[in-house]
């Protein structure tokens, strides 16, 4: 029971605007595992345990989708007129032009509420999170700028700092080619994400992203979700080579290479 | 039909130079003037570059340098790194260079003769490989370990309390090694990256891989191995700016013997980024490549 309360005491400290205060002698912060530079300790295995990556709003359950409440504030994308129909017609389309089923890059924030596992490994000057999914690396270069564009990449150009004990990292340069979820929610080249990584607990990080984007949401928009840290003897991110069992399947079935 | 066969390993060949050619600057100029004269003539550290020269330059010099470190005593090897000599790996084995791949000067420094050293009933199994199949990487599969760290594009190396960990451009992919003293995962547990533990032994990490796979390749030229592989790497500074790499690779169904292969790995300038490489997700000529290769989905036994 204190533990539950401690818990909640902790994970109270994650209101936004309330993590340069984290450092305070007494706070949480303070018995935080600590990097060589004295950040909070990212490092570890991590994951998400909702049900974002089938729809990141509130939904119902159906076959073979558990329902789930949604990580968007206040559970509204604010599509502009006329750009709710594209995610509706994308939702329709699923099974064959959502991303993931064509094993194609997750993109951001996707890959960090998607049901796999991923790896942060931290130094000062270079974050990278390796994911599970079709080895998806994200390089997060440290202190410095994006380069000029237009440039696009299925995980954008990540440009992390750190605002006292939060991790903010900013990233730009997509393409238009990821959504958010198998419901279709989407993006165009103008995505903008903001993410706010906070370490809660040893186990626990405070995961929140602003999403912008003027050519088809009405105003910026917030996700937030608690990572957990796989905790099991001598866990390790394994693989999961998405395009390689479709292309075995597609070879065995006739339908790729020499008939 | 030759002619169409010939098309075919050209549209391989170009797809594999197409990443060579994009972001490798140095390679296939490396030594200087790129001319045959001065071919990988430049020392790197004092050292000739050939790899049968570079080895036992490098090792006499690794035993006296004193390198940069990391806050945990750690030598410091954070940085990106480029494997100047091993031509994206293209080929490992001495080539004169032809229509396909360039030139090489074997990056085997054990045995002497620079050769793989097949067990006899593989004697012609590489060249079935070039001539069949596509290399793994060709289809954006993983390169495997070690050709990593030796494959296009070349690295960046993040190094962490207990943990180092190795990002490649190609494709995205990334390995992780933990330095913690853990065990390797089960032995039916098999990854095409493996499963790789390290250990500081002084100046020098040693990398162990097990649980590989037999689905990828060692080179362009389509040198292989089985499941049975097994990987020592061992890296160690010799200069701010220069790794020494060995590798030995293990593998009694293929191998006779074991075998070391050694070569520079630079420091890229400055700045330099790994950057994104959606490789897969922009691979638009695997089914030209279908009509006379196959997809390599593992090591065949011979007949």
């Amino acid at each position: 029971m204190r533990l539950g309360a401690a818990l909640l005491l902790a994970l109270g400290t994650l209101a936004p605007g309330a993590s340069a205060s984290a450092q305070t002698a007494g706070s949480p912060g303070a018995s935080l595992p600590r990097a060589s530079d004295g950040k909070p300790d990212l490092t570890g295995v991590w994951e998400a345990l909702t049900t974002a990556n089938d729809d990141i709003q509130d939904h119902a359950a159906r076959l073979g989708v558990p329902a789930g409440q949604g990580i968007v504030e206040g559970n509204e994308i604010p599509y502009k007129p006329g750009a709710l129909a594209k995610k509706q017609q994308n939702a329709r389309n699923r099974e064959t032009e959502d991303p993931e089923a064509k094993c194609f890059l997750l993109g951001v924030p996707r890959t960090t509420y998607a049901p796999f596992p991923f790896q942060i490994v931290y130094s000062p000057a270079y974050m990278a999170i390796f994911s599970e999914y079709a080895h998806t690396t994200r390089s997060v270069f440290m202190n410095s700028e994006h380069p000029p564009g237009p440039i696009e990449w299925f995980m954008g150009d990540s440009r992390g700092r750190w605002d006292g004990d939060t991790l903010v990292v900013d990233v730009v340069h997509f393409t238009d080619n990821t959504w958010f979820d198998r419901a279709g929610n989407y993006h165009s080249t103008d995505l903008h994400v903001v993410e706010r990584y906070s370490l809660v607990t040893p186990d626990h990080i405070r995961y929140e992203a602003t999403i912008e984007d003027p050519q088809v949401y009405t105003r910026p928009w917030k996700i937030s979700l608690v990572l957990y840290r796989r905790k099991e003897a001598n866990v390790r991110i394994l693989e999961y080579e998405c395009y390689v069992y479709a292309e075995e399947e597609a070879v065995r079935r006739g339908e790729l290479g020499p008939k | 039909m030759v002619g169409t066969v010939r098309v075919s390993v050209a549209s391989t060949i170009a797809t594999a130079l197409a990443w060579l050619l994009v972001s490798t600057p140095v390679a296939g100029q490396e030594g200087g003037g790129g001319g045959p004269a001065g071919f990988r003539a430049a020392p790197v550290a004092g050292c000739p570059q050939i790899s049968r020269l570079f080895w036992p330059c490098a090792k006499a010099k690794a035993a006296t340098f004193n390198p940069p470190r990391n806050p945990d005593g750690t030598p410091n090897m954070n940085g990106a790194w480029n494997p100047i000599t091993a031509n994206g790996s293209q080929n490992i084995e001495d080539f004169a260079g032809d229509a396909f791949l360039g030139r090489q000067i074997s990056i085997i420094v054990d045995p002497p003769d620079g050769k793989v050293p097949y067990l006899p009933q593989w004697a012609n199994k590489r060249q079935d490989n070039w001539d069949h199949y596509i290399d793994p990487i060709g289809s954006c599969f993983y390169t495997g370990v070690p050709r990593q760290v030796y494959g296009p594009r070349g690295q960046a190396f993040i190094q962490a309390p207990g943990l180092f960990a190795i990002v490649s451009e190609f494709a995205h992919q990334y390995r992780t090694i933990p330095t913690d003293n853990s065990p390797h995962i089960g032995d039916s547990l098999r990854l095409y990256m493996g499963d790789s533990r390290g250990r500081w032994e002084g100046n020098t990490l040693v990398v162990d891989t097990t649980n590989l796979t037999d689905r990828t390749w060692l080179s362009i030229s389509g040198h292989f191995h089985s499941e049975a592989l097994h990987v020592t790497e061992r890296f160690t500074l010799i200069d701010p700016d220069v790794i020494l790499y060995e590798t030995t690779l293990v593998d009694p169904k293929v191998f006779r013997q074991p075998w070391t292969m050694a070569m520079p790995l630079v420091r890229f300038e400055k700045g330099h980024e790994v950057w994104e490489e959606p490789c897969f997700e922009s691979d638009h000529d695997l089914p030209l490549l279908l009509q006379e290769h196959k997809l390599w989905f593992g090591l065949t036994p011979p007949r």
